[in-house]
């Protein structure tokens, strides 16, 4: 791939951002490696540059945990690169109140707006819960690469979630009015809307991903295993596959009709893709239960590659790749085997262990003290 | 926890209570009334007394109106086979800035929201059925919000008065004229894109 084609970060400038009071560091495309020990600041790294593309921390932490301590803001500067094209993004990042973000000094108004700079996939060791988790864990996983493939599954989920806050309000007042009846009667057809949406959107997803989990298993594990996953759904009667995508609408609509009784009986919504797992199963077994934790890292590695691996296929560049601490998954045969394989763009890995022999990045850094050194 | 003297706390508390306004606000809002002049403050008392005394309901189609009728239901020259539905008198205003629209309106006053115990019962949706029966409305437009809950009214009304052989049509969404499709949001522009037709030639 032409590195023409590729989005990447050339600039950051931190100040007040975690552990670094002030900051300006130089990256470039190809394989970065961050060395530091542990507490340095390593993540804190990762965690800027997947800031500029979500304008939120990976780790699930609110902004006012970006702010160094006795400060009241902490500023990220970003200089973006794609192709010819240069672009700036400023953001300070409040304790308290609104952020201010700026794209080439003009403010964005929503977030929205920021999405098309740039793209970015994490990995981290918390990625263990994509396994060992709740279906809530699999569901956000496959949404948020349903998101970065089409806009509108994003917009479909605030609907639903939405639809689902309403519907709940109604049913947990018990229908009391007679009105209400043709009421639930609206909110069933949008429940059946923006949820047929997403469901299909996960069944066309999922057929698409899961050749590479496959394949990415086998490359991070070095040995193949069989692997298979299937879509489930409480209110279907079996696992849905790709091949049922243009049932869902009528599916759904069965189910309501089906459960009426239960769903009053609760007081909940309980037919709908805010309840459906995806069991993934290996050597036979539930991966969630029964694979060892070993299996679980290697999966958790392999879902995350595949979806980096799905959007640069399917987007024609490859994201920036954040690799938080992978090494200490892998054993050095298998590290280099990774990273020789990754898609061309952007990559920056973290280690605190020394570097697996036969991995040869492009370029060394090394965290230490709140500062950032090139080797 | 009252921080202030009985008056001035008062104040603050009134503030508070009016949409988009937050406690900081409301104490800014406080501060700055009492150090204006007198007769300024007086101004906006004397103000908000006239408007509830001498604004009300349409009393046909819930508008906001002084007397009886609004301008709209007042004006002989609109056309009463044409109905409008909207949440909110201000929705109105809207409308009537496109100068394309010559028929009535109907505001319902909200939109069907249960988390806020909004059912259709709390709109004025009887009244509205009312005035299909006695007014001879032949078309009836749903202009209620492109959000959740106006789709959900819009829906709701459809299959109330559908069967009643009424036309009834919902405004379209798509992109905004005069401008550039590389500005346009992602999800318009997709929606824009679902609801696309074939060219006349």
């Amino acid at each position: 791939m032409v590195a023409g084609d590729v989005a990447y970060v050339e600039q950051v400038q931190l100040r007040d951002f975690r552990c670094f009071a002030s900051l300006d560091l130089s990256l470039a495309p190809g394989v970065t490696v961050i060395v530091g020990a542990n507490g340095a600041g390593k993540t804190s790294l990762l965690e800027a540059v997947g800031w500029i593309a979500r304008a939120r921390s990976f780790r699930g932490v609110t902004d006012s945990a970006l702010v160094a301590r006795g400060s009241e803001q902490a500023i990220l500067r970003a200089d973006v690169v794609h192709g010819e094209r240069r672009q700036l993004l400023e953001a300070e990042i409040r304790a308290t109140g609104r952020n201010r973000v700026l794209l080439n000094r003009h403010p964005i108004v929503r977030t929205r707006d920021l999405y098309g700079l740039l793209r970015v996939t994490m990995f981290a060791p918390d990625d263990l819960q994509l396994v060992k988790g709740g279906p809530a864990e699999r569901r956000e996983y496959l949404d948020d690469l349903l998101g970065m493939l089409a806009p509108r599954y994003d917009a479909a989920r605030s609907d639903f979630d939405r639809v689902l806050r309403q519907r709940n309000a109604l049913l947990k007042g018990g229908l009391r009015d007679p009105d209400d009846d043709s009421t639930l009667v609206v909110f069933d057809e949008q429940l059946v809307r923006a949820g047929a949406e997403i469901v299909r959107g996960r069944l066309r997803l999922l057929a698409r991903l899961h050749p590479l989990i496959v394949e990415m298993y086998e490359e991070v594990s070095g040995s193949s295993a069989p692997l298979d996953g299937t879509y489930q759904a409480e209110w279907a009667e079996a696992p849905l596959h790709e091949g049922d995508a243009d049932a869902v609408d009528n599916l759904l609509r069965q189910a309501l009709v089906a459960r009426r009784k239960q769903e009053l009986d609760r007081g909940i919504t309980l037919v709908g893709p805010h309840r459906d797992d995806w069991r993934i199963v290996l050597n036979d077994l539930d991966a969630r239960a029964q694979a060892s934790q070993g299996e679980q890292r290697t999966l958790a590695l392999a879902l995350r590659l595949a979806g980096h691996e799905l959007i640069t296929d399917l987007s024609g560049a490859a994201p920036v790749l954040l690799l938080d601490d992978v090494f200490s998954e892998l054993d050095a045969p298998r590290a280099s085997a990774l990273i020789r394989r990754l898609p061309g763009g952007q990559t920056l890995v973290t280690t605190a262990s020394a570097i697996p022999e036969g991995v040869e990045p492009q370029r060394f850094l090394r965290v230490a003290g709140g500062t950032v050194e090139a080797e | 926890m009252a921080l202030y003297e009985g008056p001035v706390q008062n104040l603050i508390d009134e503030l508070g209570r009016l949409p988009g306004v937050g406690p900081k606000s409301a104490q800014r809002i406080a501060f700055y009334l009492l150090k204006a002049a007198p007769e300024d403050a007086k101004r906006l008392a004397q103000s908000i007394v006239d408007a509830k005394d001498r604004v009300s309901w349409c009393r046909r189609c819930f508008n906001i109106a002084e007397g009886e009728l609004c301008a709209f239901c007042k004006d002989e020259r609109r056309d009463a086979t044409l109905l409008c539905i909207v949440e909110e008198p201000r929705d109105i205003v809207a409308i009537e800035r496109t100068a394309e629209f010559r028929g009535r309106y109907h505001v319902l006053q909200g939109a069907i929201s249960p988390i806020e115990g909004v059912g259709p019962d709390q709109l004025r949706v009887k009244e509205l059925l009312h005035r299909i029966s006695g007014e001879g409305v032949e078309e009836i437009i749903l202009a209620t919000n492109p959000n959740i809950e106006g789709e959900a009214t819009a829906m709701y009304l459809a299959r109330l008065l559908k069967p009643a052989g009424i036309r009834v049509t919902r405004i379209a969404s798509g992109l905004p004229v005069g401008g550039d499709l590389e500005y346009a949001d992602e999800v318009t522009l997709g929606r824009a894109f679902e609801g696309r037709r074939e060219v006349d030639a």
